[in-house]
């Protein structure tokens, strides 16, 4: 009984003797890569047969829909040519060259910077769209944006959102009431998309854990806390996007 | 071991006394440019050279206070720190420009200390609690 197939056994000896020892090394090192388990990707049509386009009585252009069930595409495939032998797999196998391979990635690495970024003296980068906390904006000259519309309040997914209004002495309509459930809150960013004037906005703030379950829950007072602490950051992060809106 | 030689170079560009306070707080010896200084006095620094700090490394800050924590950083400084803008706020036209008046100042995460934020309702309660009224007993009553 033989572990090898003839064909591939017949092939790997000329390979041997002609191939120079650096290509050798290195197709040992880099072609063998995961040998056992990976799917062999020389795969490639060895024959062609050639039904189709010979027959004359399909109307449809070829390739659209004219294939059967006779004519599967896996049918002339052979996932096995080129392959690796039972031999190769075998020499891989019993000197545990993926092992060692694994331990060499480990030991290269030991010698290199680490990348670890020491949180919070550093940071990773950020998208000026991020989604974070939120806050309510004012118009420059401080007057609040909010004009209680209620798309937020209808398109929040969570209904995280509650909004109560009423007209102010000049006849304006404002929020009397604008509570965010931040508990509630899944930081889709639908709000701000909403959003005719651009007055409910997810700044970048994401450090806004608190210890107890209550402080995030937000009212209108804190949201406007919020954007007027983050004004210049989130008026510099809608100005680098607005051409992207 | 290029981080030894990286270590010892950052060592001795930045002096023993800096060293032994990064190696309180940061917690590697880092060399870079300082480029500004924030209202609470935290000190940003930065080194753009990929043979001394790897990319997302390359920007950090020295926290003026002991306790420190990220919430520490103002806006416009997070923006920076984060690498959302390029230029820092000293020099960052846009968002000079875009700083109101009215901007309220940082303050930091103040939750588990007495000003943590505590939420209230803002309008009046459509629903009262219940208040039992005792009818007085009357005198023909046996």
């Amino acid at each position: 009984m033989s572990f090898a197939r003839p064909r591939l056994a017949l092939g790997l000896t000329p390979k041997l003797i002609t191939a120079s020892r650096s290509t050798a090394l290195r197709s040992t090192l880099i072609a063998h890569r995961s040998i056992s388990s990976s799917r062999c990707s020389h795969a490639e049509v060895t024959d062609t047969p050639g039904k189709i386009n010979d027959s004359k009585t399909i109307k449809s252009p070829v390739g659209t829909g004219s294939y059967t069930a006779a004519n599967e595409p896996d049918k002339y495939i052979d996932p096995y040519k080129d392959g690796p032998g039972a031999i190769d797999k075998a020499v891989h196998l019993f000197f545990f060259t993926e092992i060692i391979r694994g331990m060499w990635i480990v030991l290269e690495n030991f010698f290199r910077p680490p990348y670890t970024i020491m949180y919070p003296y550093e940071k990773g980068p950020l998208s000026p769209r991020f989604r974070g906390e939120h806050a309510l904006r004012r118009y420059p000259s401080g007057e609040e944006r909010c004009i209680a519309c209620k798309l937020c309040e209808a398109i929040c997914p969570a209904q995280a959102i509650t909004i109560e209004s009423e007209p102010r002495e000049d006849g304006s309509r404002k929020t009397t009431k604008y509570d965010i459930d931040m508990t509630k809150c899944i930081y889709c960013g639908f709000c701000q998309e909403a959003c005719p004037v651009d007055a409910i906005v997810e700044t970048q703030n994401q450090e806004f854990s608190t210890e107890t379950r209550e402080e995030l829950l937000y009212n209108k007072e804190k949201l406007l806390a919020n954007g007027d602490r983050a004004e210049a950051e989130i008026a510099a992060n809608l100005h680098s996007d607005h051409v992207y809106r | 071991m290029v981080s030894i030689i990286r270590y010892v170079r950052n060592i001795r560009r930045t002096g023993i006394k800096q060293w032994w306070h990064q190696m309180q707080y940061i917690g590697d010896a880092k060399a870079g440019t300082h480029v500004g200084t924030d209202q609470f006095g935290n000190r940003y620094f930065e080194n753009l050279n990929p043979e001394d700090e790897l990319p997302g490394r390359h920007r950090w800050v020295d926290f003026a206070q002991h306790f420190n924590n990220a919430t520490q950083v103002p806006a416009e400084w997070h923006s920076w720190l984060s690498h959302i803008r390029q230029l820092p706020p000293s020099e960052d036209k846009v968002m000079q420009n875009m700083s109101p008046p009215w901007k309220a100042p940082w303050t930091e995460n103040l939750t588990g200390t007495r000003g943590a934020y505590r939420p209230y309702n803002t309008v009046v309660p459509k629903i009262r609690a219940w208040q039992p009224k005792v009818a007085s007993r009357g005198e023909s009553n046996p």
